[in-house]
């Protein structure tokens, strides 16, 4: 049990920093017991997939909080984001309602994480949303440098920037427009 | 583990010494190498200095601060489900057949479900208020905590070095308690206790730091509601366990109460010795239990996790006299806030089967410490 404990850690430390061979691990280990109750509570594979999906991305998200320690089974912990993330969203489309297999809080005891999960994804969308309003050449080169990860160097060729320097400053610059829109935005 | 920008920004010692002069876009710059750990130590003591002393700074330095995690983060996050969608792609046929796995009772770690867009500081201030405050009569004494007093250093609590820049940078001026009125972090303390402060924070069970500001108050009944700022902030891994009695308690009810006369959560029993509180205040009750500065705002309960009253003050010649606001005033003011403040008293009580021990441990992550700050 112990070394399973192991694994399990180092499978999320790998997870955390973004790893592909171990994400695909856990992705493939509870994928079908997780699919299956979705399947078997109302939803189609595709709904199963999606759900599976962004309860390893709440996975993620609380991973990268270095205070956070596996407190329970990779797996069980998927399957209960699974469950309230599905049952949120089977709720919403209004359907029969989801009900629950027992009346066991315990299972749906990781309400805060999928809550937490929404707002930020919240507050990412206002931040795009802000990032789509900046123009050009700002947009792309935000874009370039937080999302696609390209190191300053490469942005300062691609952009055509006749140093990193130059680059730099232009982010800054962009930054600093960026946080007025993004203010505006969250003001709305 | 997060990720962090480039770190080939050059290293200026002194550079932000002269901050006052700074231009956006190089407080952008400061706030990444901030988010980066890679100012030097005089740079982060100039910086910290900075925050403390002008809050308008602080205020723009911790959005920047909130706006590059989150860009760091969502950029992070947003490679990393893209990475999913091509696992899941690859993988559209399952190939394993599943084990069963059981559910078992967990408990996830409370701990740092404040984390990932945490504020910094960024000051939203909303009081309007007028600094006459009620008329106290002279055997009316008010429990907040004068630390001038006590002399005693908050700061040694932070025991996380990364946290202290969360921690707030002048000095403490009192202390009172406080209890959540929603899990998001709405909370309930005394009107007196946050009164003319420059800022209030306050101090969770694990000993972190976090802004409040005021949605609303009402000094005549002597209470306030706070907001933390972190919108990632919870108090505990569930919603608020207790409820909150809409009708006075009758005489002789035994009551408890949980407090930060100290840096430490302090228990206290007693009982209801009126109905009616300071000079037949009816918004009141009167009740036995000892209570010392430091334990204004303090929740009342009875013995099934009812919230019946909030500690305001005590008689000043005896030494268990305690006048506390019943909840039915807080529920009033709780009603009067604006809609959008989305804040409804939490209406399952989960202590009413447990025992006094077990309500203790639950609501110690539900009762806070409140530092106030004044110049």
């Amino acid at each position: 049990m112990q070394g399973s404990q192991q694994l399990e850690e180092y499978l999320l430390a790998q997870l955390a920093a973004g790893e592909r061979t171990a994400t695909e691990q856990i992705y493939k280990q509870h994928y079908p017991v997780v699919t299956k109750w979705i399947q078997h509570n109302g939803g189609s594979e595709a709904d199963a997939a999606d759900v599976y999906q962004e309860a390893i991305v709440v996975l993620y998200e609380k991973s990268q909080d270095e205070a956070f320690r596996l407190s329970c089974k990779i797996g069980t912990y998927l399957f209960a984001i699974s469950k309230h993330l599905w049952y949120k969203k089977a709720n919403k489309r209004q359907q029969d309602p989801v009900s629950l297999p027992d009346d066991d809080r315990q299972e749906w005891a990781y309400e805060d994480d999928v809550n937490a999960h929404r707002e930020r994804e919240n507050y990412y969308a206002q931040l795009n949303a802000a990032l789509e309003q900046i123009g050009e050449p700002c947009k792309s080169l935000l874009k370039a440098f937080y999302h696609e990860d390209k190191s300053m160097q490469e942005i300062a060729s691609g952009f055509g920037y006749t140093n990193t320097d130059n680059a730099k400053t232009q982010k800054y610059k962009c930054l600093a427009r960026l946080r007025k829109i993004f203010h505006n935005v969250q003001v709305k | 583990m997060p990720r962090t920008p480039q770190e080939d920004i050059p290293q200026r010692a002194g550079e932000i010494t002269e901050v006052n002069m700074m231009t956006e876009h190089s407080m952008m710059e400061v706030a990444e190498r901030y988010i980066a750990g890679s100012l030097s130590q005089d740079e982060l003591n100039t910086l910290k200095d900075k925050l403390a002393t002008d809050l308008s700074f602080a205020n723009e330095f911790g959005e920047c601060v909130n706006m590059l995690r989150g860009l760091q983060s969502g950029g992070a996050q947003k490679r990393f489900s893209n990475m999913l969608k091509d696992i899941a792609a690859q993988e559209a046929k399952p190939v394993s057949k599943g084990r069963t796995i059981t559910l078992r009772a967990f408990y996830v770690r409370t701990a740092g479900i404040a984390a990932g867009i945490a504020m910094l500081t960024s000051l939203t201030t909303y009081w309007a208020i007028q600094h006459s405050n009620k008329k106290i009569a002279s055997q009316y004494s008010l429990l907040k905590r004068d630390l001038e007093k006590y002399q005693r250093s908050q700061n040694q609590l932070i025991n996380n070095i990364k946290e202290q820049a969360t921690a707030p940078q002048a000095e403490v001026r009192y202390t009172g308690t406080g209890f959540a009125l929603s899990n998001d972090g709405y909370l309930v303390t005394n009107y007196h206790v946050t009164a003319g402060a420059d800022s209030v924070y306050i101090q969770n069970r694990e000993g972190r730091y976090f802004k409040a500001y005021t949605v609303g108050y009402d000094q005549q009944a002597d209470i306030a509601i706070l907001k933390v700022e972190d919108k990632m902030f919870r108090f505990g891994k569930g919603e608020v366990p207790y409820t909150f009695a809409p009708n006075k308690r009758k005489l002789g009810t035994k009551v408890y109460t949980l407090g930060f006369p100290q840096d430490e959560i302090v228990y206290n029993e007693g009982y209801i010795s009126a109905i009616n509180g300071y000079q037949g205040d009816s918004s009141q009750y009167r009740l036995e239990i000892s209570a010392y500065p430091g334990q204004s705002g303090a929740p009342i309960l009875d013995a099934n996790g009812n919230v019946l009253a909030m500690i305001t003050g005590k008689e000043e010649e005896s030494d268990g006299t305690t006048f506390a606001v019943s909840s039915k005033a807080l529920a009033r003011l709780v009603q009067s806030l604006p809609k959008d403040a989305n804040l409804r008293l939490p209406k399952g009580n989960k202590l009413n089967h447990l025992s006094l021990e077990q309500q203790i441990e639950k609501l110690e992550y539900y009762t806070c410490s409140i530092k106030v700050y004044k110049k």
